[in-house]
């Protein structure tokens, strides 16, 4: 009887947690088997016939390469300009509390904030880009930002560039002062200079925040829907250039502007959802071992 | 003579490297104020924005407010609800932060020895929850709610709040819980206490600060959560701040003034908890984050 006493206090947490999470996936998987359109009770089980159109369906590619687009993007940002800064900031200068609370500051800001805060910074006529270029005689370098076809995605993905920064920031600082200093001087007192010591030394023993990171930013940026809601609307207007998956089920599960009631496909919406589960823990399950891998204990 | 010029040389190079390290120091800080402010910029054209008039939008994009309309705050809490939507966020995010940690605290405790049965099973389901897209799981909770009559009201955000805080409350505290030391445990077992009186007593004091981490960690995404009340709450008497204000600038686009005061007034008890408590927000965001 005392070998399983541990599960009581378990058992709450389980039952809740089935009742919210394990049972809906579950029943989740149900209704992807159907042709429910989200409203009224008609429906057929047709199998797996969504899982096959999904797989035939190209604005599903066209929603995951941006979303593919976004991640790159933010993933050599982060470990370019994000590692930079900390690096800069583990030199100890002074204020250094400073700049380090205020580059953290904007991943607390919500990204429906974030989204109206840029919407307004970035609007074409009213905004604070626009009129400070057109000001500064560069009236030339001004764009519809969030209107044009071109810049709109690039724009989206700066937008989460700015609220995403201080992850790569804190966690690259974290790491680094996890090295010991006497791992830099014996490579220093061995000839090596900085710029060796940065990436034969340094770098390496830094794998574990390269490791959160790149996986932090993977489920980030696949699960993108606050932002580009706000930005550029359901739709991912301009013409679906800045449409993500999470926009894009929602669209199908929950309808948007320009969407009507018959074309609601639950079933589908469904589908793509439960796929993309099934992608982003496969992706990430192999990103976990094959980074692990590369990482050194101290 | 070569000793005398030895040590000049050194001399010089001593002095040049002083001056390049200061360069370097320089730069450094000129980057890193460039760096605060791109980042300090759009906080602070908010602020500027929520105490402008429509006019002042147009006329006067980005300079300070002609005339400082502070009037937005007092219209944005009746017009665009903030009365309401504030409220109830706090009431939302106290409930769940207080009921995941709970929960999430027990399910650590339960699984803190990984030999015991289906102790690394329960652990690997819960921590699987983190990768569940909330658009998989909303529409059965959908049913669920209406099922049971929860529909409409904040329950409704609470109940999948709970559920989903719980993964990261699981993956934070279960390492915490399993670095208690057995001793401890054990004497308290010899004292006589049963296994409720050392999970209050003795395990969860240890636990501060992962409860802390997780307090925070869960309390953030819950305050700024956006999905879920978006396809749960369509009555402002069951939404928080965020939804309140996508709704509100669905109705009314052009009262800037109005949205910024509200993302503010949205924004500002988050910033405001972090300055003080800035390094436990550091460290505890990015606790969930390393061992994940």
């Amino acid at each position: 009887m005392r070998k399983y006493s541990h599960l009581w206090f378990v058992l709450p947490g389980l039952l809740f947690f089935s009742a919210v999470m394990v049972g809906p996936a579950l029943f989740a998987f149900v209704v992807s088997l159907t042709n429910w359109s989200g409203l009224g009770t008609d429906y057929q089980f047709i199998g797996l016939k969504n899982y096959v159109d999904a797989a035939f369906h190209w604005p599903f590619y066209r929603a995951a390469l941006h979303n593919f687009e976004i991640f790159i993007a933010i993933l050599i940002f982060q470990h370019t300009v994000g590692l930079f800064i900390a690096v800069q900031l583990n030199a100890k200068p002074r204020f250094m509390q400073f700049y380090r609370t205020v580059v953290f500051l904007p991943v607390i800001v919500s990204l429906v904030s974030t989204g109206f805060i840029w919407t307004l910074m970035l609007s074409s006529n009213i905004g604070f880009i626009n009129p400070v270029l057109h000001d500064l005689h560069l009236g030339f370098l001004a764009k519809n930002w969030l209107s044009d076809p071109n810049w709109a995605l690039p724009t989206v993905i700066v937008v989460i560039c700015w609220n995403s920064l201080g992850w790569s920031v804190v966690l690259y600082l974290a790491g680094l002062q996890n090295i010991p200093e006497e791992m830099q001087q014996a490579a220093q007192i061995d000839g090596a200079n900085a710029w060796q010591i940065f990436w034969r030394v340094t770098f390496p023993l830094l794998s574990p925040s390269f490791t959160a990171l790149t996986v932090l930013t993977f489920i980030g940026t696949f699960r993108t829907f606050d932002v580009v809601y706000v930005l550029t609307g359901p739709i991912g207007s301009p013409n679906f250039t800045t449409d993500v998956l999470g926009t894009m089920i929602y669209r199908y599960a929950f309808g948007g502007s320009g969407f009507n009631n018959s074309d609601l496909q639950m079933g589908f919406a469904i589908t793509m959802a439960i796929i993309l589960f099934l992608i982003m823990t496969f992706v990430c399950w192999a990103m976990i071992r094959i980074l692990r891998k590369r990482e050194i204990d101290i | 003579m070569t000793i005398a010029t030895d040590q000049f040389r050194r001399r010089k190079r001593g002095a040049n490297r002083k001056r390049t390290m200061r360069m370097v120091s320089f730069a450094r800080h000129v980057f890193l104020s460039l760096v605060s402010f791109f980042v300090l910029l759009p906080i602070g054209y908010m602020v500027l924005a929520s105490f402008k008039t429509v006019p002042d939008f147009f006329g006067n994009p980005y300079g300070l407010p002609s005339s400082w309309a502070v009037d937005n705050y007092s219209r944005a809490w009746q017009e665009a609800h903030v009365s309401i939507t504030l409220p109830n966020t706090i009431f939302v995010t106290a409930c769940s932060v207080l009921g995941s940690v709970f929960l999430a605290s027990l399910i650590a405790f339960g699984l803190s020895r990984k030999e015991k049965p289906f102790a690394m099973a329960l652990y690997t389901l819960f921590v699987a929850g983190l990768l569940v897209p909330v658009q998989m799981i909303v529409l059965p909770l959908l049913i669920l709610l209406k099922f049971f009559g929860l529909f409409g009201t904040l329950f409704a955000l609470i109940v999948p709040y709970i559920a989903l805080g719980l993964p990261l409350g699981v993956l934070v505290l279960a390492p915490v819980a399993a670095t208690i030391p057995r001793d401890l445990v054990s004497a308290a077992e010899v004292d006589g206490a049963n296994p409720w009186q050392i999970y209050w007593r003795v395990v969860l004091p240890l636990m501060k600060p992962g409860l802390i981490s997780v307090s925070i960690l869960n309390g953030v995404w819950m305050w700024n959560e956006f999905f879920i009340p978006l396809i749960v709450a369509f009555e402002t008497e069951s939404q928080t701040l965020p939804v309140g204000i996508v709704a509100f600038i669905g109705a009314y686009s052009t009262e800037w003034g109005l949205v910024f005061a509200s993302v503010v007034v949205s924004t500002a008890p988050v910033v405001f908890a972090y300055l003080l408590m800035t390094r436990q927000f550091q460290s505890g965001l990015t606790a969930g984050a390393l061992k994940g």
